[in-house]
């Protein structure tokens, strides 16, 4: 499987252990991840609040250069996907904004064609590569490891995009499982972490991670695990944030769904990865010690 | 030409109908699916705007349409072939075996109490139990016992004790050609299940019911013997809320039910006022859209709700409920309408008001008599504004929930069930003479 | 004393993710599972639109209720209207910008956009640590064609924060 493989701005720019994690699975599994050559940031709802047609155009642009690869987009990111899935769902449909789009992109050399499909990690894993070669890839399964699952407001909604809303949730349970970890239920699994008003309005932001991280320490968990790195900044730093300003303590390690499922295919994380988690990971690595 | 008609459907649209036609000469054959005719009617406790009691008003008409000579009761039993027109049609019906001789049963009910086996109550709406071997409801007609192969440990109990020998576990399916002119269909309506909105804690949380399982409950014959109580903890309940609207006037893609069902503004309001009338301390909050009071008497009720009965009425659809875990009360999140703020409001038990949808296989059925159904299920008249109750199939007609949510309460059942009489016996008149 | 815009529905109507405000039955759905209604008073998505049909541009565009959604699109997915009403927040926040009200961190991701091509940069450390651990350079980003498009759909005259 190839794919044109998108990093979005995050990534790079704060969380380097998501990408490692995902390159190193991917050449166990097969997985070639070609560069985008150029590419731009997706244009997530911030900038979608802004302008409109801009945003269209942005991301179109990203949808052709994957075109001219001749390659499906792989991202890593909720908001990547929700904006990159959105634009060429309703290029692909509407002939007058695909028109107008294309009228911009003109001047820098690009026509959209509707000719690639948008695909997130968790996804990809599920529908390419299939649960059984990621089940027969795990070599050091979490036993019992009881895990809260953030799939994160744009991984499912809005349901009229992503049509198959459960599928997309349950594919990242069933892989979250097949490495041997519970993905547990808790109250409010569905709701927002909170990211998207953080540095508009850090207070509510907090609040809004609060009740995330209340719900999963009710249930339980040992861990949450998440796809989206928006949902890992806020549910990981906002715990430091909400334990300084609230004087309230969740201790729950998160984890970027790759790493987990990286450690459970026997790659252990290398020292510089541990760090960079604010709330840190002894309770995980030692459950794996002990096995 | 044939001078009979094939009834599919017994509930009340269907037994008015029967009644109606054998009154008038004609030889029907009623045929239901279950095992008693009375359908949704059978299941209530009140009638709106009335108060009157349900099976009170029901059992005299089931009686008085199946001891007519002219009517032929042919239940536990589906219409499975129909070929032919109007005036001459075959249709082919399938009796589903009872093992209980229909001939011997008086219907005592002693295999039951010795029976070992139970299974859910499919007319209790699933929340009480009966046994393998049961009466569908004290007052079915015919009141003849069935026996549930599904669930039967067939350790024969039943026949040992059985004061009539009426067992007969050898029974077979019997195929039944009917030769008749004209086919009426009113098979009604199912209740939507709200589990399939998970928001609304429906099969999540024990203190939430539908419309359908509260009329069981508050039922004298249900499986509560009409004492409101609360599923959790047999408690009961002091603070009830009402939601509208689940599912109903939904036009997402994945719901597809744009359409208002019509009664259960009606019959929330019925509900509320007597559950209070049963317990005057209880506090009932409806949370609706809209509350489509029209009809004879009742917007007068809904006043008297607010005025005389203290009902609080919520013009706000609550988005999400949620548990309390300690008492298993239910939280509703809704916005407040006169501080316009987000509140929430716990309560001992919520009842979700599910739209109604057509029955389960009425696919099948539109597909074996030829006819046509709408998008939602129901089943398309030939013209809308002037032929009402003709199906797109000449000389089959159709009456009650079953052609949409434009009819449903009981007296326009009732209506639809006899103008659908008088059609036939125009259309099969009209033929005679031609 | 706030007056009133009859026009200001219609307007909303005609933008491309606003045509949903004519469709809204006021039933507080949206409200009642909105996560931020619950905290902050004033963030309310069934008032929103109430306040764009009764005419309130001059209240709604300048304030601070639209910006204060966090896009998890609960209401948009729960309306029984279809969705549409959702999307109006971005209808309303799309018209707010051109008036000239953008919250902070918002216009600074707007800017970074424009300079940079992405939304938040890598700091000189990150990219530093990024060789180090074997990821290779950081792929760079195209940023005239970014630009280009930018100037051409006058994005950078409505994030513009003067001389």
């Amino acid at each position: 499987m190839k794919y044109a493989f998108f990093l979005g701005c995050l990534i790079p720019a704060r969380e380097p252990g998501y990408e490692n994690s995902v390159r190193k699975i991917a050449s166990e599994l097969g997985i070639e991840l070609e560069e985008m050559e150029g590419a731009n940031c997706c244009a997530p709802f911030s900038i979608q609040s802004v302008d409109y047609i801009s945003w269209l155009a942005l991301a179109a642009r990203n949808l052709c250069i994957a075109e001219n690869m001749g390659l499906d987009i792989l991202t890593l990111c909720n908001d990547c996907y929700e904006s990159l899935l959105m634009t060429n769902t309703m290029l692909k449909e509407d002939k007058e904004i695909r028109n107008k789009v294309n009228e911009i992109l003109a001047d820098v050399g690009l026509e959209f064609k509707g000719k690639t499909n948008v695909k997130i990690f968790s996804d990809a894993l599920y529908e390419d590569i299939g649960l059984e070669k990621v089940k027969n890839a795990i070599k050091e399964p979490f036993n019992g490891l009881r895990v809260a699952v953030q799939p994160g407001c744009h991984l499912t909604k809005p349901k009229r995009i992503h049509f198959a809303e459960l599928a997309a949730a349950a594919a990242l349970d069933d892989l979250v499982e097949a490495t041997g970890a519970k993905s547990i239920t808790y109250e409010r699994k569905e709701s927002c972490c909170g990211g998207p008003l953080r540095g508009v309005n850090d207070e509510v932001a907090l609040h809004i991670a609060k009740q995330k991280l209340d719900g999963v320490k009710a249930a339980g968990a040992d861990c949450i695990v998440t796809v989206c790195p928006f949902c890992y900044f806020e549910l990981d730093m906002g715990q430091l944030e909400i334990k300084r300003h609230l004087n309230e303590e969740h201790n729950l390690p998160v984890l970027h769904f790759a790493e987990l499922l990286r450690m459970a295919m026997g790659m252990k994380l290398e020292d510089w990865e541990v760090r960079a988690h604010r709330i840190p990971l002894t309770k995980i690595l030692d459950m794996k010690e002990v096995k | 030409m044939q001078k009979g008609v094939v009834v599919i459907g017994g509930g009340i649209a269907g037994i008015q109908a029967s009644s109606d036609l054998a009154n008038r000469g004609f030889k029907v054959y009623l045929v239901e699916k279950s095992p008693s005719i009375g359908g949704r009617m059978a299941q209530l406790d009140k009638t709106f705007p009335t108060m009157d009691c349900s099976m009170c008003i029901l059992a005299p008409k089931m009686i008085e349409c199946v001891r007519h000579p002219n009517v032929q009761l042919l239940t536990y039993s589906e219409v499975k072939d129909v070929k032919g027109s109007v005036g001459n049609f075959k249709v082919r019906v399938l009796k589903k075996p009872r093992y209980i001789d229909e001939r011997k049963c008086t219907g005592c009910g002693i295999c039951a109490e010795n029976c070992p086996s139970e299974a859910p109550n499919e007319f209790d709406e699933n929340i009480g139990m009966r046994k393998a071997v049961y009466m569908p409801f004290p007052q079915a007609v015919p009141r003849v016992m069935v026996i549930d192969k599904d669930n039967c440990l067939e350790c024969g109990l039943c026949d040992n004790v059985c004061p009539a020998n009426a067992v007969n576990r050898e029974q077979q399916p019997e195929e039944i050609e009917l030769d008749v002119g004209a086919v009426i269909v009113a098979t009604g309506f199912d209740v939507f299940d709200p589990s399939v909105i998970p928001q609304y804690g429906y099969k999540r949380f024990q203190n939430v019911i539908t419309a359908m399982e509260l009329e069981r409950t508050l039922c004298a014959s249900g499986p509560t013997g009409g004492h409101l109580i609360r599923p959790s903890d047999g408690k009961i309940p002091r603070s009830i809320a009402f939601i509208q609207c689940i599912g109903s006037r939904d036009r997402r893609k994945w719901i597809n039910h744009p359409y208002c069902s019509s009664i259960c503004c009606k019959y929330a309001v019925k509900d509320a006022v007597l559950i209070k009338e049963h317990e005057p301390d209880s506090r009932i909050t409806i949370f609706y859209i809209d509350m489509r009071a029209f009809g004879r008497g009742f917007q007068e009720f809904v006043n008297r709700a607010k005025s005389e009965f203290g009902i609080t009425f919520t013009r706000s659809n609550p988005g999400e409920v949620s548990e309390d875990p300690n008492t298993n009360n239910v939280v509703v999140w809704f916005e407040d309408p006169i501080t316009r703020t987000v509140q929430h409001a716990s309560f001992d038990l919520v009842v979700l008001c599910p739209t109604l949808i057509p029955r389960k296989g009425v696919e099948e059925l539109a597909k074996t008599l030829g006819a046509e159904l709408d998008s939602y299920g129901f089943f398309k008249s030939a013209d809308a504004v002037k032929k009402p109750l003709d199906t797109t199939v000449s000389g089959i007609f159709a009456c009650g929930y079953c052609v949409g949510p434009k009819t449903g309460d009981i007296p326009d059942s009732v209506a639809q069930g006899s103008a659908t009489a008088s059609r036939v016996a125009e259309v099969l008149a009209r033929l005679e003479v031609a | 004393m706030s007056s009133l815009d009859a026009y200001f529905m219609r307007e909303v109507a005609n933008t491309p993710r606003g045509r949903g405000v004519l469709a809204c039955i006021q039933c507080g759905r949206c409200t009642s599972s909105c996560l931020v209604a619950r905290v902050v008073e004033e963030h309310n998505p069934r008032k929103l639109v109430e306040m764009i049909i009764l005419g309130l541009r001059s209240e709604v565009l300048p304030g601070p209720l639209p910006w204060y959604c966090l896009s998890c699109f609960t209401c948009l997915d729960r309306c029984p209207q279809g969705g549409d009403v959702g999307e109006t927040m971005f209808a309303i926040r799309n018209l707010a910008v051109r008036e000239g009200n953008i919250p902070e961190g918002i216009a600074a991701q707007a800017q970074s956009l424009f300079e940079t091509g992405r939304v938040v940069t890598p700091s000189r450390m990150a990219l530093i640590n990024r060789e180090k651990y074997g990821l290779g350079k950081e792929p760079a980003v195209n940023v005239e064609a970014v630009q280009k498009i930018l100037r051409k759909t006058s994005f950078d005259k409505l994030i513009y924060r003067g001389p």
